[in-house]
Protein backbone atom coordinates (compact mmCIF):
# COMPACT_ATOMS: atom_id res chain seq x y z
CA UNK A 1 0.00 0.00 0.00
CA UNK A 2 2.08 2.66 -1.39
CA UNK A 3 -0.48 5.14 -2.98
CA UNK A 4 -2.88 7.19 -0.55
CA UNK A 5 -5.55 6.09 -2.44
CA UNK A 6 -5.55 2.36 -2.21
CA UNK A 7 -5.10 3.14 1.63
CA UNK A 8 -7.96 5.30 2.01
CA UNK A 9 -10.03 2.78 -0.45
CA UNK A 10 -9.03 0.55 1.90
CA UNK A 11 -10.61 1.63 4.78
CA UNK A 12 -14.07 2.50 2.54
CA UNK A 13 -14.28 -0.98 2.14
CA UNK A 14 -14.01 -1.16 5.62
CA UNK A 15 -16.19 1.43 6.58
CA UNK A 16 -19.02 0.49 4.32
CA UNK A 17 -19.15 -3.23 6.08
CA UNK A 18 -18.93 -1.67 8.97
CA UNK A 19 -15.78 -3.65 9.51
CA UNK A 20 -13.69 -1.19 11.28
CA UNK A 21 -12.84 -0.18 14.99
CA UNK A 22 -10.46 1.57 17.03
CA UNK A 23 -8.07 3.94 15.29
CA UNK A 24 -9.11 2.62 11.69
CA UNK A 25 -12.47 4.26 12.42
CA UNK A 26 -11.47 7.34 13.53
CA UNK A 27 -9.03 7.43 10.65
CA UNK A 28 -12.28 6.80 8.32
CA UNK A 29 -14.46 9.17 9.72
CA UNK A 30 -11.68 11.90 9.46
CA UNK A 31 -11.29 11.28 5.45
CA UNK A 32 -15.32 11.16 5.35
CA UNK A 33 -15.50 14.36 6.69
CA UNK A 34 -11.97 15.53 5.66
CA UNK A 35 -11.19 13.81 2.02
CA UNK A 36 -13.94 12.28 0.87
CA UNK A 37 -16.08 14.83 0.62
CA UNK A 38 -14.02 16.92 -2.05
CA UNK A 39 -12.14 14.11 -3.92
CA UNK A 40 -14.20 12.49 -6.94
CA UNK A 41 -12.43 9.39 -7.04
CA UNK A 42 -13.15 8.57 -3.07
CA UNK A 43 -16.78 9.53 -3.87
CA UNK A 44 -16.81 7.56 -6.56
CA UNK A 45 -15.35 4.35 -4.58
CA UNK A 46 -17.37 5.31 -1.85
CA UNK A 47 -20.52 5.23 -4.06
CA UNK A 48 -19.78 1.71 -5.45
CA UNK A 49 -18.45 0.27 -2.32
CA UNK A 50 -22.10 1.17 -1.01
CA UNK A 51 -24.18 -0.10 -3.55
CA UNK A 52 -22.28 -3.38 -2.96
CA UNK A 53 -23.07 -4.02 0.04
CA UNK A 54 -26.34 -2.92 -0.77
CA UNK A 55 -26.83 -5.56 -3.25
CA UNK A 56 -24.93 -8.13 -1.21
CA UNK A 57 -28.01 -8.12 0.69
CA UNK A 58 -29.27 -10.72 -2.42
CA UNK A 59 -26.71 -12.91 -1.22
CA UNK A 60 -28.44 -14.00 2.04
CA UNK A 61 -31.35 -16.23 1.50
CA UNK A 62 -35.39 -14.59 0.90
CA UNK A 63 -37.35 -15.19 3.33
CA UNK A 64 -41.39 -14.30 3.81
CA UNK A 65 -41.97 -11.93 6.85
CA UNK A 66 -44.36 -13.17 9.33
CA UNK A 67 -47.62 -12.09 8.25
CA UNK A 68 -47.91 -9.96 11.46
CA UNK A 69 -45.04 -7.63 10.87
CA UNK A 70 -47.03 -5.62 7.57
CA UNK A 71 -49.93 -5.64 10.17
CA UNK A 72 -47.86 -4.38 12.79
CA UNK A 73 -46.24 -1.64 10.75
CA UNK A 74 -49.62 -0.79 9.45
CA UNK A 75 -51.34 0.21 12.79
CA UNK A 76 -48.13 2.36 13.62
CA UNK A 77 -48.13 3.84 10.18
CA UNK A 78 -50.03 7.69 11.30
CA UNK A 79 -50.14 10.35 8.74
CA UNK A 80 -47.11 12.54 8.75
CA UNK A 81 -46.99 15.92 10.11
CA UNK A 82 -45.07 18.85 11.15
CA UNK A 83 -44.08 18.61 14.57
CA UNK A 84 -42.59 21.58 16.39
CA UNK A 85 -39.32 21.32 17.72
CA UNK A 86 -38.69 21.42 21.61
CA UNK A 87 -39.88 25.27 22.79
CA UNK A 88 -36.75 25.57 24.99
CA UNK A 89 -34.48 25.44 22.47
CA UNK A 90 -36.41 27.31 20.15
CA UNK A 91 -36.24 29.96 22.30
CA UNK A 92 -32.60 29.75 23.22
CA UNK A 93 -31.82 30.00 19.68
CA UNK A 94 -33.49 32.34 18.93
CA UNK A 95 -31.48 34.90 21.90
CA UNK A 96 -28.01 33.48 20.90
CA UNK A 97 -26.08 33.02 17.72
CA UNK A 98 -22.99 31.75 18.88
CA UNK A 99 -22.65 27.61 18.23
CA UNK A 100 -19.23 25.85 18.35
CA UNK A 101 -19.13 23.38 15.75
CA UNK A 102 -17.41 19.95 15.71
CA UNK A 103 -17.06 19.18 11.81
CA UNK A 104 -17.24 16.06 11.14
CA UNK A 105 -15.19 14.44 13.76
CA UNK A 106 -12.44 17.22 14.11
CA UNK A 107 -12.08 18.73 17.23
CA UNK A 108 -13.34 22.60 17.89
CA UNK A 109 -10.86 24.65 19.54
CA UNK A 110 -13.40 27.12 21.07
CA UNK A 111 -16.89 28.29 21.15
CA UNK A 112 -15.31 31.63 18.94
CA UNK A 113 -14.02 29.65 16.69
CA UNK A 114 -15.35 29.97 12.91
CA UNK A 115 -16.80 32.55 11.40
CA UNK A 116 -20.63 34.25 12.42
CA UNK A 117 -22.10 32.50 9.47
CA UNK A 118 -20.68 29.22 10.34
CA UNK A 119 -21.99 29.51 13.04
CA UNK A 120 -25.47 30.58 12.28
CA UNK A 121 -25.17 27.58 9.80
CA UNK A 122 -24.73 25.34 12.42
CA UNK A 123 -27.68 27.08 14.19
CA UNK A 124 -29.83 26.88 11.67
CA UNK A 125 -28.81 23.25 10.32
CA UNK A 126 -29.76 21.95 14.25
CA UNK A 127 -32.94 23.97 14.50
CA UNK A 128 -34.09 22.06 11.12
CA UNK A 129 -32.87 18.92 12.42
CA UNK A 130 -35.06 19.68 15.82
CA UNK A 131 -37.92 20.40 13.90
CA UNK A 132 -38.39 17.12 11.70
CA UNK A 133 -41.51 15.52 12.64
CA UNK A 134 -39.53 12.42 14.20
CA UNK A 135 -36.52 14.01 15.70
CA UNK A 136 -35.48 12.13 19.00
CA UNK A 137 -34.50 15.39 21.88
CA UNK A 138 -33.52 12.93 25.10
CA UNK A 139 -31.44 14.75 28.17
CA UNK A 140 -27.88 13.28 28.93
CA UNK A 141 -27.85 11.43 31.97
CA UNK A 142 -25.41 12.11 34.52
CA UNK A 143 -24.97 14.47 37.45
CA UNK A 144 -26.77 17.34 37.74
CA UNK A 145 -30.73 17.67 37.92
CA UNK A 146 -31.54 18.37 35.42
CA UNK A 147 -28.72 17.24 32.62
CA UNK A 148 -27.97 20.74 30.91
CA UNK A 149 -27.45 19.44 27.80
CA UNK A 150 -29.95 17.74 25.26
CA UNK A 151 -29.17 15.20 22.75
CA UNK A 152 -30.96 16.14 19.12
CA UNK A 153 -30.61 13.55 16.47
CA UNK A 154 -33.16 11.40 14.20
CA UNK A 155 -33.69 8.38 12.21
CA UNK A 156 -31.40 7.66 9.73
CA UNK A 157 -29.07 10.66 9.65
CA UNK A 158 -25.84 10.19 10.70
CA UNK A 159 -26.32 14.43 11.89
CA UNK A 160 -26.64 14.82 16.14
CA UNK A 161 -26.61 17.66 18.31
CA UNK A 162 -25.09 18.61 21.94
CA UNK A 163 -26.96 21.28 22.70
CA UNK A 164 -27.05 23.19 26.06
CA UNK A 165 -27.56 26.41 28.17
CA UNK A 166 -26.58 26.74 32.16
CA UNK A 167 -23.88 24.33 31.44
CA UNK A 168 -21.33 24.64 33.97
CA UNK A 169 -17.69 25.58 33.23
CA UNK A 170 -15.49 23.18 33.34
CA UNK A 171 -12.86 23.40 36.69
CA UNK A 172 -9.92 25.84 35.61
CA UNK A 173 -6.95 23.96 33.57
CA UNK A 174 -9.63 21.93 32.63
CA UNK A 175 -11.99 21.13 29.53
CA UNK A 176 -15.15 19.04 28.48
CA UNK A 177 -14.10 16.08 26.16
CA UNK A 178 -16.53 14.48 23.75
CA UNK A 179 -16.10 10.56 23.37
CA UNK A 180 -17.93 8.11 21.30
CA UNK A 181 -17.82 4.53 22.43
CA UNK A 182 -18.47 1.47 20.53
CA UNK A 183 -18.04 -1.90 22.92
CA UNK A 184 -14.98 -1.21 25.32
CA UNK A 185 -13.53 1.21 23.02
CA UNK A 186 -13.49 5.40 23.40
CA UNK A 187 -12.64 7.37 20.86
CA UNK A 188 -12.00 10.84 21.84
CA UNK A 189 -13.93 13.28 19.17
CA UNK A 190 -13.15 16.69 20.67
CA UNK A 191 -13.18 19.50 23.52
CA UNK A 192 -15.11 22.09 24.44
CA UNK A 193 -15.94 24.72 26.61
CA UNK A 194 -19.60 26.26 26.88
CA UNK A 195 -19.57 30.21 26.33
CA UNK A 196 -21.43 31.56 29.14
CA UNK A 197 -23.18 28.53 29.56
CA UNK A 198 -23.75 28.08 26.12
CA UNK A 199 -23.10 24.87 23.96
CA UNK A 200 -24.00 23.86 20.67
CA UNK A 201 -21.99 20.81 19.63
CA UNK A 202 -22.23 18.88 16.17
CA UNK A 203 -21.25 15.50 15.71
CA UNK A 204 -21.39 13.54 12.44
CA UNK A 205 -20.78 10.12 12.64
CA UNK A 206 -22.85 6.73 11.91
CA UNK A 207 -24.75 5.97 14.96
CA UNK A 208 -24.80 2.33 14.53
CA UNK A 209 -21.04 1.75 15.21
CA UNK A 210 -20.96 3.50 18.61
CA UNK A 211 -23.19 2.87 21.62
CA UNK A 212 -22.75 6.01 23.63
CA UNK A 213 -21.57 9.59 23.47
CA UNK A 214 -19.72 10.64 26.59
CA UNK A 215 -18.55 13.74 28.19
CA UNK A 216 -15.91 13.77 30.38
CA UNK A 217 -13.79 16.27 32.50
CA UNK A 218 -10.22 16.54 31.46
CA UNK A 219 -7.13 18.28 31.54
CA UNK A 220 -6.72 21.18 29.06
CA UNK A 221 -4.14 20.22 26.40
CA UNK A 222 -3.94 16.30 28.22
CA UNK A 223 -3.31 13.13 25.57
CA UNK A 224 -6.49 11.30 25.50
CA UNK A 225 -6.36 8.18 27.06
CA UNK A 226 -9.48 6.32 28.53
CA UNK A 227 -12.52 8.28 29.60
CA UNK A 228 -12.47 8.75 32.75
CA UNK A 229 -14.60 11.49 34.99
CA UNK A 230 -17.44 11.24 33.11
CA UNK A 231 -20.17 13.84 33.57
CA UNK A 232 -22.72 13.27 31.15
CA UNK A 233 -23.78 10.43 28.86
CA UNK A 234 -26.51 9.26 26.16
CA UNK A 235 -27.33 6.28 23.48
CA UNK A 236 -26.34 7.48 20.00
CA UNK B 1 -32.23 -2.81 -12.87
CA UNK B 2 -32.69 0.51 -14.53
CA UNK B 3 -36.22 0.25 -14.67
CA UNK B 4 -36.49 -1.33 -10.90
CA UNK B 5 -34.35 1.84 -10.24
CA UNK B 6 -37.06 4.53 -11.76
CA UNK B 7 -39.60 2.86 -10.46
CA UNK B 8 -38.23 2.71 -7.06
CA UNK B 9 -37.54 6.63 -7.20
CA UNK B 10 -41.39 6.99 -8.21
CA UNK B 11 -42.21 4.91 -5.28
CA UNK B 12 -39.87 6.99 -2.75
CA UNK B 13 -41.80 10.11 -3.73
CA UNK B 14 -45.10 8.48 -3.91
CA UNK B 15 -44.22 7.45 0.01
CA UNK B 16 -43.03 11.01 0.83
CA UNK B 17 -46.26 12.09 -0.14
CA UNK B 18 -47.79 10.24 2.61
CA UNK B 19 -48.95 6.89 0.01
CA UNK B 20 -49.74 3.67 1.66
CA UNK B 21 -49.64 2.01 -1.53
CA UNK B 22 -46.61 2.94 -2.12
CA UNK B 23 -45.00 2.04 1.15
CA UNK B 24 -46.88 -1.76 0.86
CA UNK B 25 -45.12 -1.91 -2.56
CA UNK B 26 -41.90 -1.27 -1.60
CA UNK B 27 -42.55 -3.66 1.30
CA UNK B 28 -43.74 -6.05 -0.97
CA UNK B 29 -40.36 -5.82 -2.67
CA UNK B 30 -37.73 -5.37 -0.66
CA UNK B 31 -39.20 -7.23 2.90
CA UNK B 32 -38.09 -10.61 1.93
CA UNK B 33 -34.47 -9.40 0.59
CA UNK B 34 -34.41 -7.64 4.27
CA UNK B 35 -35.97 -10.36 6.39
CA UNK B 36 -33.37 -13.01 5.17
CA UNK B 37 -30.59 -10.72 5.82
CA UNK B 38 -31.55 -9.84 8.98
CA UNK B 39 -32.54 -13.17 9.52
CA UNK B 40 -28.79 -14.58 8.55
CA UNK B 41 -27.07 -11.76 10.71
CA UNK B 42 -29.33 -12.15 13.99
CA UNK B 43 -30.20 -15.78 14.15
CA UNK B 44 -33.53 -14.86 16.10
CA UNK B 45 -36.94 -14.37 14.03
CA UNK B 46 -37.70 -11.64 16.48
CA UNK B 47 -34.69 -9.53 15.90
CA UNK B 48 -35.10 -9.60 12.47
CA UNK B 49 -38.75 -8.75 12.60
CA UNK B 50 -36.85 -5.59 15.01
CA UNK B 51 -34.28 -4.82 12.54
CA UNK B 52 -37.07 -5.17 9.18
CA UNK B 53 -40.27 -3.26 11.24
CA UNK B 54 -37.20 -0.81 12.60
CA UNK B 55 -36.15 0.29 9.14
CA UNK B 56 -39.52 0.51 7.40
CA UNK B 57 -41.02 2.76 10.40
CA UNK B 58 -37.63 5.06 9.91
CA UNK B 59 -38.69 4.95 5.64
CA UNK B 60 -41.94 5.93 6.88
CA UNK B 61 -41.15 8.76 9.52
CA UNK B 62 -37.81 10.43 7.71
CA UNK B 63 -38.53 9.50 3.64
CA UNK B 64 -36.05 12.14 3.16
CA UNK B 65 -33.07 10.42 4.83
CA UNK B 66 -33.05 8.97 1.54
CA UNK B 67 -31.36 11.13 -1.36
CA UNK B 68 -31.71 10.39 -4.91
CA UNK B 69 -28.39 12.51 -5.85
CA UNK B 70 -26.55 9.94 -3.88
CA UNK B 71 -27.31 6.40 -5.28
CA UNK B 72 -30.64 4.20 -5.72
CA UNK B 73 -33.63 3.78 -3.52
CA UNK B 74 -32.11 -0.01 -2.63
CA UNK B 75 -28.68 1.18 -2.07
CA UNK B 76 -29.79 3.18 0.77
CA UNK B 77 -32.44 1.10 2.02
CA UNK B 78 -30.54 -2.43 2.00
CA UNK B 79 -27.89 -0.51 3.59
CA UNK B 80 -29.73 0.42 6.19
CA UNK B 81 -31.05 -2.33 6.91
CA UNK B 82 -27.98 -4.42 7.16
CA UNK B 83 -26.54 -1.28 9.35
CA UNK B 84 -29.62 -1.76 11.40
CA UNK B 85 -28.67 -5.65 11.69
CA UNK B 86 -25.37 -5.44 12.53
CA UNK B 87 -26.02 -2.76 15.32
CA UNK B 88 -28.33 -5.62 16.59
CA UNK B 89 -25.78 -8.17 16.61
CA UNK B 90 -23.04 -6.42 18.37
CA UNK B 91 -25.48 -5.63 21.30
CA UNK B 92 -26.66 -9.04 21.49
CA UNK B 93 -22.94 -10.11 21.64
CA UNK B 94 -22.20 -8.46 24.15
CA UNK B 95 -25.35 -9.56 26.28
CA UNK B 96 -24.65 -13.49 25.20
CA UNK B 97 -22.26 -15.05 23.14
CA UNK B 98 -22.64 -15.61 19.46
CA UNK B 99 -22.34 -19.47 20.23
CA UNK B 100 -24.69 -19.66 23.28
CA UNK B 101 -27.37 -18.22 20.24
CA UNK B 102 -26.74 -20.15 17.59
CA UNK B 103 -26.96 -23.38 19.36
CA UNK B 104 -30.84 -21.81 20.07
CA UNK B 105 -31.20 -21.08 16.27
CA UNK B 106 -34.88 -21.17 15.74
CA UNK B 107 -36.13 -23.02 12.89
CA UNK B 108 -37.89 -20.24 10.60
CA UNK B 109 -38.18 -22.16 7.73
CA UNK B 110 -38.06 -25.41 5.51
CA UNK B 111 -34.90 -26.63 3.57
CA UNK B 112 -35.91 -24.34 0.51
CA UNK B 113 -35.90 -21.15 2.88
CA UNK B 114 -36.42 -18.78 -0.33
CA UNK B 115 -40.00 -20.76 -0.82
CA UNK B 116 -42.85 -19.02 -0.66
CA UNK B 117 -40.98 -15.87 -1.77
CA UNK B 118 -41.39 -14.30 -5.37
CA UNK B 119 -39.36 -11.82 -6.42
CA UNK B 120 -39.46 -9.37 -9.36
CA UNK B 121 -37.87 -10.78 -12.46
CA UNK B 122 -35.30 -7.71 -12.24
CA UNK B 123 -35.01 -8.70 -8.46
CA UNK B 124 -34.17 -12.04 -9.69
CA UNK B 125 -31.89 -11.35 -11.94
CA UNK B 126 -29.57 -9.41 -9.78
CA UNK B 127 -29.63 -11.98 -6.94
CA UNK B 128 -28.05 -14.28 -9.57
CA UNK B 129 -25.85 -11.94 -10.58
CA UNK B 130 -24.85 -11.11 -6.95
CA UNK B 131 -24.51 -14.61 -6.05
CA UNK B 132 -22.42 -15.80 -9.01
CA UNK B 133 -20.23 -12.94 -8.79
CA UNK B 134 -19.08 -14.01 -5.01
CA UNK B 135 -18.54 -17.62 -6.49
CA UNK B 136 -15.95 -15.76 -8.43
CA UNK B 137 -14.08 -14.77 -5.57
CA UNK B 138 -10.64 -16.30 -4.14
CA UNK B 139 -11.57 -18.32 -0.76
CA UNK B 140 -9.65 -16.61 1.07
CA UNK B 141 -11.14 -12.86 0.33
CA UNK B 142 -14.78 -14.19 0.19
CA UNK B 143 -13.96 -15.34 3.84
CA UNK B 144 -13.43 -12.21 5.10
CA UNK B 145 -16.22 -10.83 3.58
CA UNK B 146 -18.74 -12.91 4.20
CA UNK B 147 -17.51 -12.47 7.89
CA UNK B 148 -17.70 -9.01 8.09
CA UNK B 149 -21.12 -8.70 6.00
CA UNK B 150 -22.96 -11.79 7.18
CA UNK B 151 -21.44 -12.23 10.85
CA UNK B 152 -21.05 -8.35 11.74
CA UNK B 153 -17.26 -8.65 12.57
CA UNK B 154 -15.14 -6.52 12.62
CA UNK B 155 -12.22 -6.42 10.74
CA UNK B 156 -9.87 -6.88 14.04
CA UNK B 157 -11.83 -9.69 15.08
CA UNK B 158 -11.41 -11.66 11.90
CA UNK B 159 -7.82 -10.91 12.48
CA UNK B 160 -8.16 -12.82 15.71
CA UNK B 161 -10.40 -14.96 14.63
CA UNK B 162 -8.34 -16.22 11.85
CA UNK B 163 -4.87 -15.67 13.54
CA UNK B 164 -4.19 -13.45 10.39
CA UNK B 165 -2.17 -10.14 10.52
CA UNK B 166 -4.90 -7.09 10.09
CA UNK B 167 -3.57 -6.05 7.93
CA UNK B 168 -4.24 -9.24 5.32
CA UNK B 169 -8.03 -8.74 6.17
CA UNK B 170 -7.85 -5.60 4.94
CA UNK B 171 -6.28 -6.28 1.64
CA UNK B 172 -8.39 -9.04 0.86
CA UNK B 173 -11.60 -6.96 1.80
CA UNK B 174 -10.55 -4.58 -0.81
CA UNK B 175 -9.39 -7.05 -3.28
CA UNK B 176 -12.82 -8.82 -2.66
CA UNK B 177 -14.81 -5.63 -3.10
CA UNK B 178 -13.24 -4.46 -5.68
CA UNK B 179 -13.78 -7.67 -7.90
CA UNK B 180 -17.25 -7.11 -7.32
CA UNK B 181 -17.15 -3.65 -8.07
CA UNK B 182 -16.32 -4.87 -11.23
CA UNK B 183 -18.72 -7.67 -11.83
CA UNK B 184 -21.56 -6.01 -10.90
CA UNK B 185 -20.54 -2.44 -12.34
CA UNK B 186 -19.39 -4.28 -15.40
CA UNK B 187 -16.03 -1.91 -14.71
CA UNK B 188 -13.01 -2.76 -16.67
Amino acid sequence: MTEPHDEIEELLAGYVLRGLSGPDAARADALLSDHVPTCAACRDSLTRFQGITAELAFAADPLPPPDLLLTRLHRELRPRSRRQGPARIFAVAAGFIVVAGLTGLTVSQGMRAGGLQERANHLSSMLDLASRPDAEVTSLAGTGSPAPLTEISAPGTEVFYLFGRDVPPPPAGQVYRVWLVAGDASTPVGEFRPDDGLVAIRLAFDPTRYDEILITVEPEASEPGDPADVVWRAAS
Amino acid sequence: MADLDVEDLELHRRLSDGERDAFDELYRRYAPTAYGLAYRLTGQQILAQDVVHDAFMALWRAPEAYDPARGGFRTFFLSLVHHRAVDTVRREERMRKRTERAANLEPVVGEDVAEGVVDLAAIGERRREVREALTTLPAEQRQVLEMAYFDGKTQAAIADELGIPLGTVKTRTLAAMRKLRRALYRED
